[in-house]
């Protein structure tokens, strides 16, 4: 079992992105335009999220000749599990004020 | 010749001409500021030491610019701007994040839009430059110490040791950023060293240069020149800045070096050794020749430039030929110069004290009349200046004179195995 403190808006975003469709592998470009994330953020999500075991990558197979092949992403189990958390966490009320225990939460995985 | 040809061709004369540059600069601001007109022949010999420093930068600079342009810049000659610039952030990548750097490389290629390509590439960049750290907090915790020691010890050299308190609180702000900038890079703070040898030489030889530095700070703050009679700072504020940069640096290549430095075994075996025949050099001219020459007309400047030609242009060549590579003989060229600058500096101070206790004047040329904290300087400048200005050139032509030896033999022997018809 690992702990994991609760992403932040960005990286919560990112991770439910790729959990909307979890099987699919997903560009880093893609991801840019879809979530309109600067390749500096998302690169250091994406570099984060691999570090603690919640996405896996790979690299592209079966590309056209003279074209180098891209990097690829999705979810890995405990990815998964914590996406399914984090969608079902009520939204964070908007003020700064937030409940006793709220902050620094760790969701508990498995597996990684 | 094709485009690919046409700029190594282009590029080798620009970093020659670059190379080349400073010395031509240096030779126009000496004649600008002569106290007095100088003569033809002044000019012409002034001349003659800049081509002498300055021709084996120059030569250095082109092989520097042939083996880059053979390995990766033709390759890069293909690239935008935007590519350069993704290549240039990637390359800083750490070893376990590699693949990231040709992750982002590879998706550069599939955006068109030309400020679309440069908001991305710019965006990798931070991402390459910059990639997490494990704990954001370690960072945080690691820079507020380091302001912490630094204010510290700038309140604690300005009470205790007045003359130091430029160079201490710089030597250990850069430290502190140093460890600060480790920790935000690297997952694996204890990544590959340089072995303990490399490591333990360097410590050794920058502990000595600050317990050295130190005690001339406490004993000769400053020193008194006769003629004319004026006192002046034993380490002036830009020394003082230098040395630390220099020292911090050193520290910085012994413990964490980038792993292009680290591969080759040879060259740290090689850089080893010359370091240590560099010093040692230096401590035996200075203790066997120096004394049975004329008092007051002698000093070490002389084995400042042949020292280095017989240590480093010898040394560079056989760790090319032994490690069959021109980048053999070029990292034991860099090691070379880390291990030794600090263990120089140490030596040539320690040195003066002797010299002082004998009378013979200034460890740099025998000038008398002088306080021995007057070495201070020069045991910072002059090494410093030999090692970049003399040293660094002598190891790149070394280096490449030991790799085309070793690559004419491997062409002989493939020649003598070939069938004959």
């Amino acid at each position: 079992m690992v702990a994991f403190r609760r992403p932040s808006g960005q990286v919560s975003t990112v991770i439910l992105t790729l959990a909307a469709a979890p099987t699919t592998w997903r560009y880093g470009y893609e991801l840019c335009q879809r979530l309109d994330l600067t390749a500096g953020t998302l690169y250091k999500v994406l570099m984060r999220l691999a570090d603690r075991g919640l996405e896996e990558t790979t690299w592209e197979r079966d590309l056209p000749a003279g074209r180098p092949p891209r990097h690829l992403y999705r979810l890995t189990g405990p990815g998964r599990v914590l996406a399914g958390d984090l969608a079902a966490e009520p939204p964070a009320p908007p003020t700064r004020a937030r409940p006793v225990g709220a902050l620094g939460r760790r969701p508990r995985l498995e597996g990684t | 010749m094709n485009r690919t040809q046409l700029l190594g061709r282009l590029g080798g004369l620009v970093a020659s001409a670059a190379a080349a540059a400073p010395f031509a600069w240096l030779w126009v601001l000496m004649m600008r500021n002569a106290d007095d007109p100088l003569t033809a022949q002044a000019r012409l010999d002034m001349a003659i030491w800049m081509a002498v420093f300055g021709a084996p930068w120059m030569l250095a600079a082109w092989l520097l610019w042939r083996a880059w342009w053979r390995q990766a810049g033709a390759q890069l000659s293909s690239l935008d701007g935007p590519g350069w610039l993704l290549a240039a952030a990637a390359a800083t990548l750490p070893a376990d994040r590699r693949d990231w750097g040709a992750a982002m490389a590879a998706e550069l290629t599939q955006v068109q839009d030309r400020p679309a390509r440069w908001r991305f590439a710019a965006g990798s960049a931070r991402a390459a430059v910059f990639p997490p750290a494990d704990s954001r907090a370690a960072v945080g915790i690691t820079g507020a110490l380091a302001v912490a020691v630094v204010a510290t010890t700038a309140l604690a050299t300005g009470a205790a040791l007045p003359a130091g308190r430029v160079f201490a609180p710089t030597f250990v702000g850069l430290l502190g950023g140093l460890v600060t900038l480790t920790v935000a890079r690297s997952r694996r703070v204890g990544r590959a060293g340089p072995g303990p040898a490399v490591a333990g030489l360097a410590l050794a030889g920058i502990a000595a240069c600050l317990a050295a530095t130190t005690y001339y700070l406490a004993e000769f703050p400053t020193y008194h020149r006769v003629h004319p009679a004026v006192t002046s700072t034993s380490l002036p504020p830009v020394t003082a800045v230098v040395l630390a940069v220099v020292l911090a640096g050193c520290l910085g290549l012994a413990l964490t070096p980038p792993r292009w430095l680290v591969a080759d075994r040879h060259a740290r075996r090689f850089g080893i050794a010359m370091a240590i025949a560099l010093v040692a050099g230096f401590v035996l001219d200075s203790r066997l020749v120096q004394p049975g020459l004329e008092r007051g007309s002698h000093g070490l400047m002389d084995y400042l430039i042949n020292g280095p030609l017989l240590v480093i242009l010898t040394g560079s060549a056989a760790a090319a030929a032994v490690g069959r590579s021109f980048r053999s003989g070029l990292w034991a060229g860099a090691w070379a110069t880390v291990v030794a600058a600090p263990l120089l500096i140490a030596a040539w101070l320690t040195e003066a004290l002797r010299w002082d206790q004998v009378g013979r004047g200034l460890v740099l040329d025998g000038e008398g009349g002088l306080g021995v904290g007057a070495n201070l300087g020069d045991a910072v400048w002059w090494p410093l200046v030999f090692l970049a200005l003399w040293a660094l050139p002598l190891g790149v032509l070394g280096a490449a004179a030991g790799s085309w030896r070793a690559r004419r033999r491997r062409a002989r022997a493939h020649a003598d195995l070939a069938p004959t018809a």
